[in-house]
């Protein structure tokens, strides 16, 4: 008698841990990216309220963000496909459910005053974070001008210092992302771009990436959290709706609209139909998601950032997109 | 001359009050100097006319020996002439720009829904100190003083402790965050370990160097172990433990930065990571002033009471000295702790 009751009380305390995970909403981290900031005028807007899902939005650095992922405190973050692979490679295995945007210019190699190509590189000094995004960016620009990586001098650089680096000639160039490389542009007079990720749209996408676990057991939830996407970029680019948008991002960045805006124009929006696209796409290269992620895969390993390649396939999952777009 | 310049004795009260106001005037005097003065450093040319050069913009910082090269080349080739003024660099920040962004920020209505006002999230990094600080007080001081009064549990414990002090806290965000989840109690937990392992060394101190002669004569008087531990060591060195967790109050504070980038992004840190990001430095500074502002009157009025709650410890305390005087005796004792302690002279 003892043993039933004690059973159905194990049972019951099972049942209401299960419905109070159901009814508990989404928790996504998300962190200073104009792909990813635009995610609040959804939250803002409450149009995932209107589609009939709680998702809660949580504001991170970067860093942290990954950090809280891995320690699975919450279901979702956002990351470029690069660091989802090396946060899998960290433990914890992640699928991308959605892409949010390419870097379309926001990533870039910072060269100082008579420096004007990638050729020019040659035999020089660049201050690059080894492994990140940007020194996947110098090489990628080095190889089509006919360079490797032995031909210039890597400095070990943090990305939030660059912008001093180079001011501080010690280097030639440097490489950055926004908002660090508009600083290094505006800190060293005469500076400018020589290479961005605009040069090479797909190296670097933008996703959305949640747990195994939770979109097994949410999946309904995540299509739902997905479907709001499209009125989201919508809104950005219509001319209208445009500065409001705007408005809302930056307030979360916490800067002047007017200067959060300039950062949009590096940042290439993708609706669910092209991000559909490039995610089921299976060709090589940066226009499929596959092909970029293998290329920034061969990096990571080559660098040494983690030790064995990653399974692509299974790192993203363009079922959720098809599906919201079978609705419509 | 001598008036102004006592030989080891007090001030009279107008001029204490008239020299602690000069210790902040002073400084600020040489920041506006800096800031205002053009011919002080000023290291920078503002452009205001970039006369067709195309890689100058209105308003741009450019390095005043770049800036005369540029002249002199134009003037060489007979071109318009760049105009500009000197200026500082964009970190540093005049006095007016910096109180205009503390009046601002204090203003500013948040944007977003759900989102903080600036003194909202004070009150959320103050929060996150009290709580780190009471709980790592609440185990730090008992367990201090009972090293104090008792060799083998001073043996058994500081060894460890002071290994574990020199680990940095920050090394332990992930870790916290995979413990305690991703709101407030990661940051409380690193407040707790920056501050609990040299907590429990400067309490043991403290007691340690309570007058030997107080507790013989009690132990002549008959007085047990217990009562030798409540009775005299307890009130002997209440007045300085006091002062000790104060001084610790400060050290908590200095953790708050590092404690506040663990997990979602709050408090008063964010304001500053954010704004330094996008390299607005007078938001910058105006929040790393506030925090100062908070942490000088908690210690102003901690320090107001101490002196009311002591009085027979401070007839007429001077801050500046017994911190001092605490920080050299501290660390005698972290570097030597076998040897033999003297009472520190004159405190």
């Amino acid at each position: 008698m003892r043993f039933l009751r004690s059973a159905l009380a194990a049972l019951t305390a099972t049942g209401l841990a299960a419905s109070a995970l159901l009814a508990a909403p989404l928790r996504v981290a998300y962190s200073d990216w104009p792909g990813w900031t635009a995610l609040a005028i959804a939250d803002q807007k409450g149009w995932w309220k209107e589609a009939g899902v709680d998702v809660q939005l949580l504001w991170f650095e970067y860093g942290p963000s990954m950090e809280a992922f891995t320690a699975g405190q919450v279901d979702a973050v956002t990351v470029t496909n690069g660091d989802g692979l090396v946060t899998a490679a960290g433990g914890a295995k992640n699928v991308a459910i959605m892409l949010t945007d390419y870097s379309n210019g926001n990533d870039m190699i910072v060269a100082r005053p008579g420096i004007n190509s990638i050729a020019d590189l040659k035999g020089r000094k660049v201050g690059i974070e080894i492994g990140f995004v940007t020194h996947l960016l110098l090489l990628n620009g080095l190889q089509k001008a006919g360079l490797t990586e032995a031909d210039v001098e890597l400095v070990p650089t943090p990305t939030n210092q660059t912008p001093q680096v180079l001011a501080s000639r010690q280097v030639d160039a440097i490489g950055a992302w926004q908002p660090n490389s508009g600083e290094a542009l505006k800190a060293v007079p005469g500076s400018k771009a020589i290479y961005t990720s605009a040069n090479q749209p797909g190296l670097i996408y933008d996703a959305v990436v949640v747990t195994p676990q939770s979109l097994a057991t949410r999946r309904a939830d995540w299509v739902k959290f997905i479907s709001v996407w499209d009125r989201v970029v919508a809104h950005l680019a219509n001319p209208d709706t445009r500065e409001d948008g705007i408005r809302i991002m930056a307030a979360r960045a916490g800067v002047d609209p007017k200067e959060y805006a300039a950062f949009l124009d590096g940042t290439r929006f993708l609706t669910l139909a092209e991000g559909h696209k490039i995610m089921s796409s299976t060709e090589e290269g940066f226009g499929s998601l596959a092909g970029s992620s293998r290329i920034a895969d061969a990096f990571s390993v080559k660098n040494g950032v983690y030790a064995t390649p990653q399974d692509i396939p299974s790192s993203f999952d363009a079922s959720l997109v098809a599906e919201v777009l079978k609705k419509e | 001359m001598s008036r102004w310049r006592p030989f080891r004795s007090e001030l009279p009260p107008g001029r204490r009050r008239l020299l602690g106001i000069a210790a902040f005037l002073l400084p600020l005097l040489v920041w506006s100097l800096f800031s205002y003065v053009p011919w002080l450093w000023h290291p920078m040319i503002k452009v205001t006319e970039p006369a067709g050069v195309t890689w100058l913009r209105v308003d741009q910082l450019v390095p005043r020996e770049d800036f005369a090269k540029l002249v002199e080349e134009r003037r060489a080739a007979d071109l318009a002439i760049p105009e500009g003024k000197r200026a500082n660099p964009i970190f540093f920040q005049p006095p007016h720009a910096v109180a205009r962004a503390l009046y601002t920020a204090f203003t500013t209505k948040p944007v977003l829904r759900g989102d903080k006002w600036l003194h909202e999230s004070l009150a959320t990094s103050i929060k996150t100190i009290f709580w780190g600080f009471t709980i790592s007080s609440l185990i730090g001081v008992p367990l201090g003083i009972l090293c104090g009064a008792f060799a083998s549990a001073s043996r058994l414990t500081e060894p460890f402790v002071d290994f574990v002090r020199y680990m940095p806290a920050p090394a332990f965000g992930a870790l916290m965050v995979a413990i305690f989840g991703i709101h407030l109690e990661p940051k409380i937990a690193i407040i707790v370990i920056g501050t609990f392992f040299q907590q429990v060394l400067v309490v043991a101190n403290t007691v340690r160097r309570v007058d030997a002669g107080l507790l013989e004569a009690a132990a002549t008087l008959g007085a047990k172990r217990r009562h030798l531990v409540l009775r005299v060591l307890l009130p002997a060195s209440l007045p300085d433990l006091y002062n000790d967790l104060r001084i610790l109050l400060g050290w908590a504070w200095t953790y708050l930065v590092v404690a506040e980038v663990v997990g979602v992004s709050s408090g008063i840190t964010f304001f500053i990571n954010q704004q330094a990001k996008y390299r607005n430095f007078d938001n910058v500074y105006a929040a790393i002033i506030l925090i100062g502002i908070i942490g000088f009157t908690t210690d102003q009025v901690l320090g107001w009471l101490g002196r009311r709650l002591f009085a027979w410890k401070n007839p007429r305390p001077s801050r500046f000295r017994a911190f001092f005087g605490r920080l050299f005796a501290g660390r005698e004792v972290l570097l030597f702790p076998d040897r033999p302690h003297r009472p520190a002279g004159g405190l």
